[in-house]
């Protein structure tokens, strides 16, 4: 192995690929930032670029433009709640707020650092682990995808905040509702289109996360007028005194986490960052540190998954994700077959790869930490300009994605929805997940039923799902368990 | 109000869904199957169904602050943001994404109360512009012209 990374080393810091690494970084952060534009979309957009290199580099730099559009992403989600990518959902959580109280700049330095740490976990996990997670993965199967689902979906209530349990929840179905329009993937019959061909494939996950977080967000701005404007003076670039130590075993975790879901061919950077930051509510104290903590977990979470999601695609030749899926389209298209014999054909490529990753998340971070408070000044603009640009950002976005006039009235249906039901209390994060998650489910939930010819009992055949099954029900008992300590508590002060 | 009427509206959604859910057409093979289309959006259905019951039940359980509700005058300019939105999605098969985007912001600055006239007058251009740049010259998206405008 040392003899691997000693080569993987040569090859990544090479000076022009050391090079292509920073091109890559800084076009992946570029066209990450853009709402709608996401890690898939920028390696496929830098396509044409790749092939002007030789291999090696040609991946390098993927892996430099795959880092910076998560990267990116981070960015519009905390500066202007416009996560353009699933993964970055959980950063705006806690990131936009701290940006609306004039802590851009603390926020994205935050995502910096977690994203650094969660990447470098990760690289040196996919050295370390690479052959044996692999192995694990493949034995992974339907069932347990099934449950996993079914146990971010039920976190949602466990993990939600006092009082909100029951919106979560709706939140969440409303979104698995909305990820069933379409055409059915078994069976071929549409479902919830009306006749429309523009619903043929489904509403689109960035329409849906432009419609409820950026398009709805301004309009709440529209009618909150003039409010919470971010003082100039707290835009601190750098961490607080005191956020490394509150944030360390917080990235600990979540890289753990994060790394160890990315490897699950499927699950990905989204459920990484989800899971994170829901974990992490576990672990609020009430303080300062906790929006920090929020922030730091999904950058952390996603960043690792990321690395973790190379696993299978390098060991086995399984893209784990739609981004690993595109970047297996350009190996196939250098000639290179990833898969258990890459490491013999090609160690060079193989472990070159795995140590720029890690080289990319530093250059990334040596690149952005500069930019962060010039960056960060976005906030800082009148809402009377943030506002259309707010609306003019996340309609181009949604546009690009479809080039279709019906998709922008549609989103605006969906920002009316998402305000309305933001003004009646309902947190619309659950909604996200729920449709992200929502064809995954159902697939799974379809896939383990046809091996069983209909059984529901080979969902508990495995000690894996049988784990998994029975930390769903703590899950779900967890709110009602709350409720009674906190009656009980009651009783005994009266 | 709105927090009192919303689970009602999630009741009437609900409804709606499952009619249309339990309309799903299904092939002789797939109707006999555990899990075919219509059930997963049932399930979601009855579900919602049950949620909006309980949500009705305890309407005072929820303590998140409910954002500030505003004067007509604001519900106002949300409609005029809205249907600036609703013009652009109707201005870009004439005009073209670029001149359309230009329009839609210089409409939303004024809406949002923006005077300042140099903003008004750059700010449209340039993002077009800006945008028209990146995805056109440099990322060579292409992008469909309008039917007047190129």
């Amino acid at each position: 192995m040392f003899e691997g990374i000693a080569t993987g080393l040569a090859t990544a810091l090479d000076p022009a690929n050391l090079a292509w690494v920073g091109v890559g970084c800084i076009a992946g952060t570029l066209i990450g930032m853009m709402p709608g534009l996401g890690p898939i979309t920028a390696i496929a957009l830098m396509i044409p670029v790749s092939y002007s290199l030789d291999p090696a580099a040609g991946l390098i730099m993927m892996a430099g433009v795959y880092y910076g559009a998560v990267f990116g992403g981070s960015t519009s989600s905390i500066l202007i709640n416009a996560p353009g990518v699933a993964s970055t959902v959980a950063t705006s959580f806690d990131g936009y707020p701290m940006a609306r109280r004039g802590q851009a700049g603390r926020a994205l330095a935050l995502a910096a650092f977690a994203s650094f740490a969660g990447g470098t976990f990760g690289a040196v996990a996919l050295l370390a682990f690479a052959n044996a997670l692999a192995v694990l993965a493949t034995n992974v199967g339907s069932p347990e995808y099934a449950l996993v689902l079914l146990f971010a979906l039920s976190a949602i209530a466990a993990f939600g905040e006092r009082g909100q349990v029951l919106r979560s929840l709706a939140a969440a179905v409303l979104g698995l509702m909305l990820g069933a329009v379409g055409t059915d993937q078994s069976a071929g019959v549409q479902r919830f289109t009306f006749g429309s061909l523009e619903l043929a494939d489904g509403v689109s996950f960035v329409l849906v996360a432009m419609a409820t977080f950026a398009l709805a967000e301004a309009f709440r701005m529209v009618l909150e007028g003039g409010g919470e404007t971010p003082e100039r003076g707290i835009a601190h670039p750098r961490l607080h005194p005191g956020d490394a130590k509150a944030i360390a075993p917080t990235v600990g975790r979540s890289s753990v986490l994060g790394f160890l879901v990315g490897v699950l061919p499927g699950a990905g950077a989204t459920l990484a960052s989800f899971f994170a930051y829901q974990l992490e509510q576990r672990f609020k104290c009430g303080d300062d540190a906790d929006r920090a903590r929020g922030v730091a977990a999904p950058e952390a979470a996603n960043n690792a998954a990321c690395t973790g999601s190379f696993v299978p695609l390098l060991t086995l030749g399984i893209p784990g994700s739609g981004t690993t899926a595109v970047l297996l389209g350009v190996m196939l298209s250098y000639g290179v077959q990833p898969g258990p014999q890459l490491l013999q054909s090609q160690p060079a490529m193989f472990w070159g790869v795995i140590v720029s990753m890690y080289v990319g998340n530093l250059v990334l971070l040596a690149l952005n930490l500069p930019l962060i408070p010039y960056i960060a000044r976005i906030v800082y603009l009148r809402r009377s300009v943030l506002v259309p640009l707010v609306i003019a950002f996340s309609l181009l976005g949604v546009y690009f994605t479809s080039l279709n006039t019906f998709d922008i009235h549609l989103m605006l249906g969906f920002a009316l929805a998402g305000l309305a039901l933001r003004l009646a209390g309902f947190p619309l994060a659950p909604l996200l997940l729920g449709f992200i998650l929502s064809g995954m489910l159902e697939d799974n939930l379809r896939r383990t039923l046809l091996l069983a010819d209909g059984d529901f009992a080979l969902l508990l055949e495995r000690p894996a799902s049988v784990a998994l099954a029975l930390a769903c029900v703590a899950v779900w008992l967890a709110p009602a368990v709350r409720f009674l300590r906190q009656r009980r508590r009651r009783g005994a002060a009266s | 109000m709105i927090r009192r009427l919303a689970p009602l509206g999630l009741v009437v959604f609900g409804l709606a869904y499952l009619w249309q859910a339990l309309s799903i057409p299904l092939d002789p093979w797939s109707a006999t199957e555990a899990v075919n289309a219509r059930t997963l959006p049932t399930v979601y259905a009855v579900v919602l169904l049950l949620l909006a019951a309980a949500l009705l039940a305890r309407p005072g359980a929820v303590n998140a602050p409910a954002t500030q509700m505003t004067g007509g005058r604001r519900w106002l300019t949300l409609a005029a943001h809205c249907a600036a939105i609703v013009c652009f999605g109707l201005l870009i098969p004439l005009f073209g994404l670029w001149v359309g985007i230009a329009a839609l912001l210089g409409a939303c600055l004024v809406i949002a109360g923006e005077r300042r006239i140099l903003v008004l007058a750059i700010a449209p251009l340039a993002i077009a512009g800006a945008a028209w740049f990146l995805l056109r010259v440099v990322l060579d998206i292409y992008v469909a012209p309008g039917r007047y405008l190129p």
